[in-house]
């Protein structure tokens, strides 16, 4: 890793670069940053092809799994026959005696559903999204609090590590242990874990903190989801960085059951109640659907 | 989220009749700071075209669409789009595109005008070797900088390729600040020397920052060398078997490929790395298929949804007058791509080019491709593809 003081050194100068250069330019504020991303999550949501609110079942591929009409391993209407396996690491499906390959993390329509692979070679999961219109709570926030929006220092690991855990969708992914930062809020001080999360799609990564307050435990409409809630830290430049509550955001097995809900990360838990962020009103899928 | 209806809602009151004609400056604002490019709009309210630039590299919006001051620019290849209200002589919004853990949002600002030329100097001029330090692990890149008529610009080198033309400022102390903007990629580069080293960030996408340094390239290969990144069977025949735009399955026993030397290029509409590289096919397609050279794109794309994927290849076809034969593949994804062509081994690039004989066997595979943006190293590799395919031309 980097020295601290040299990363503090080339923040310094970034800094000082931007602000020369664009200092006509109107800025949007980190709340309308905020607010701006709230609305377009709870927008693809509610009408996303991929959200976890259009998901039916998600499974682990293991030898094999059949879908389609009853007496399937996962029957599913309207569906003709069809069979999901992973061969040397390859996911592939089968649909009307077509044997074909698949990507991991990309959404195949078949027929009026769409079937998508991820997880590693041999531990593939299989994710069902299902052609009904939804009829889902949208998601609820806190009003913004600039009480929350807390600036942090990221303390690195001893030594570099990696761990096999759970990211807010379910899947397990390879995170990277990317140290500490110390939360102080109203008096107490919180020493919180961070993981860098891979997008396996990609090349991008997200410093996540998954976190539990005294919110959790409150009753369906009056406090935050049970497991806990994540929360992205936003990069100020060497080893600051901002942790905006505002931000939390619910597992998708709030959104759903279908989703597996990470356990929660030993010692990330704040003494006090943080009304920010992401609320929790009950299951997020309509009973009656 | 009633809050951003409100403040959308405010912009939108505030704005005056919209003349979108002319230069912008824009920037797209990372968590580390702003990735800065350049647009252009002609036309009239209504009837805008527009392009937006890195540096001199520029590419058209698909489309300028919107009703009195709220706009969108559209960035159709990529499924991405830029949406702004215009706020006097400001635009004010956001870039969008979605990925499977939902939507990446980033906000997006612009004013007109054009943006100070800021040069790089002597000391920052040249090829540098670069490792990128991802916490457990460290992965090679290479750039090139150098001065064009928009100042200082580089071009930005991986195993599997160039990442097109990043461009943007330097300070007479040897900082600079580059970045490439298109619809896919979100790249931003910072450093600056130190004694001989120098030292960065990259930023990726809205949050992602991996600290680098580099040293002046010594003249061995940083990078694995293009022709090595792909393993490939030689014993017999290169086989495929894909659906055609108009659905008829084609193989590799289709007479228009009898006898010829063929140039199978691994290719997505998505890429922008495969954008740079079709002209130079055309090119090469242009000069040699009267002595006997055939191409067949295999398009990976991104949905599986045949229809989408068609269109979107489709779209890539016209864009760049394609002629010659584009299968519908697969999905872009490395592991699915090397299971369909299954006489190749350590594939994990796009675009990736394969050399067959006209004995229809494989005789080189390259990984990637260096576009203009590498200045040189481009025309080396340029010069390379022809002298490969004089080569396979003249075998007997």
């Amino acid at each position: 890793m980097m020295a601290y003081a040299s990363l503090r050194r080339i923040a310094a100068f970034v800094a000082a670069l931007a602000i020369g250069l664009t200092a006509t330019l109107p800025a949007q504020s980190a709340r309308d940053a905020a607010l701006r991303e709230r609305a377009a999550y709870a927008d693809w949501l509610m009408t996303g092809a991929t959200s976890p609110y259009a998901v039916l079942v998600q499974r682990p591929v293991g030898p094999g799994l059949t879908l389609g009409p009853a007496g399937a391993q996962i029957p599913l209407p309207g569906l003709s026959a069809v069979t999901v396996t992973e061969r040397r690491g390859v996911p592939y499906l089968s649909v009307g005696g077509l044997d074909r390959p698949i990507g991991r993390f990309r959404p195949v329509p078949v027929e009026d559903y769409r079937l998508m692979v991820s997880g590693r070679a041999g531990r593939a999961m299989l994710t069902v999204y299902g052609p009904e219109a939804r009829r889902a709570k949208p998601p609820v926030y806190h009003d913004y609090d600039p009480a929350f929006d807390l600036p942090v220092v990221l303390r690195p690991p001893a030594r570099p590590a990696t761990k096999r855990l759970l990211a807010a969708d379910g899947l397990e992914v390879e995170a990277v242990d990317a140290g500490t930062v110390e939360a102080r809020l109203e008096g107490s001080v919180t020493t919180l874990q961070v993981f860098r999360i891979p997008d396996p799609a990609g090349e991008e990564s997200e410093l996540e903190i998954y976190f539990r307050d005294l919110t959790n435990d409150l009753p369906p409409g009056e406090g935050t989801y049970p497991a806990g809630r994540f929360v992205s830290l936003i990069p100020l430049g060497g080893a600051r960085y901002r942790l905006d509550l505002n931000r939390a955001r619910n597992p998708f097995c709030a959104y759903n059951t279908a989703f597996a809900c990470p356990l929660p990360w030993r010692g990330n838990s704040l003494p006090v109640a943080v009304t920010a962020g992401e609320r929790y009103a009950g299951g997020g899928l309509d009973p009656a659907r | 989220m009633t809050g951003a209806l409100v403040l959308l809602g405010q912009l939108s009151a505030i704005a005056g009749g919209a003349d979108l004609g002319g230069a912008w400056r824009g920037v797209v604002d990372l968590a580390g700071g702003p990735l800065r490019f350049a647009m252009q709009f002609e036309g009239m309210p209504g009837a805008w075209s527009g392009r937006l630039c890195n540096g001199p590299a520029c590419d058209a919006f698909s489309a300028v669409t919107g009703s009195g001051d709220s706009l969108t620019f559209e960035m159709a290849d990529y499924d991405a789009a830029i949406t702004a209200v215009v706020r006097g002589d400001s635009l004010l919004g956001y870039y969008r595109n979605v990925g499977n853990r939902g939507p990446r949002v980033i906000p997006f600002r612009a004013d007109r005008g054009t943006w100070p030329v800021a040069p790089a100097g002597p000391r920052l001029e040249g090829s540098w070797d670069a490792t990128f330090d991802h916490g457990t692990r460290t992965s090679p890149r290479v750039f090139r900088i150098r001065n064009g008529p928009t100042g200082i610009e580089a071009a930005f080198l991986a195993n599997s390729g160039g990442y097109g033309l990043f461009w943007g400022s330097a300070t007479p102390s040897d900082s600079f600040d580059i970045g490439h903007f298109d619809g896919a990629f979100v790249y931003r580069l910072t450093g600056r020397l130190e004694g001989d080293t120098l030292r960065g960030i990259f930023h990726a996408g809205l949050r992602t920052q991996t600290p680098w340094t580099a040293v002046r390239s010594t003249g061995r290969p940083h990078l694995t060398p293009p022709l090595e990144v792909t393993r490939f069977d030689t014993t017999e025949a290169f086989r495929f078997a894909f659906p055609d735009l108009e659905g008829r399955v084609v193989t590799e026993a289709d007479p228009r490929f009898r006898g010829k030397v063929v140039m199978v290029n691994i290719f997505g509409s998505w890429c922008p790395t495969c954008h740079d590289e079709a002209p130079t096919l055309a090119a090469l397609y242009r000069d040699y298929r009267d002595r006997g050279l055939e191409i067949i794109g295999l398009a990976y794309e991104v949905t599986g949804d045949t229809a989408i994927d068609n269109r979107q290849v489709r779209r890539f076809r016209d864009k760049f007058g394609i002629g010659w034969t584009l299968l519908l593949a697969g999905l872009n994804d490395t592991e699915a791509t090397q299971a369909t062509l299954p006489q190749l081994q350590g594939f994990t690039a796009y675009p990736t080019t394969i050399f067959l004989g006209r004995d229809g066997r494989i005789r080189l595979v390259r990984a990637g491709f260096l576009g203009p943006s590498a200045g040189p190293l481009h025309q080396l590799e340029v010069a390379e593809y022809r002298a490969t395919i004089e080569a396979l031309l003249a075998e007997p």
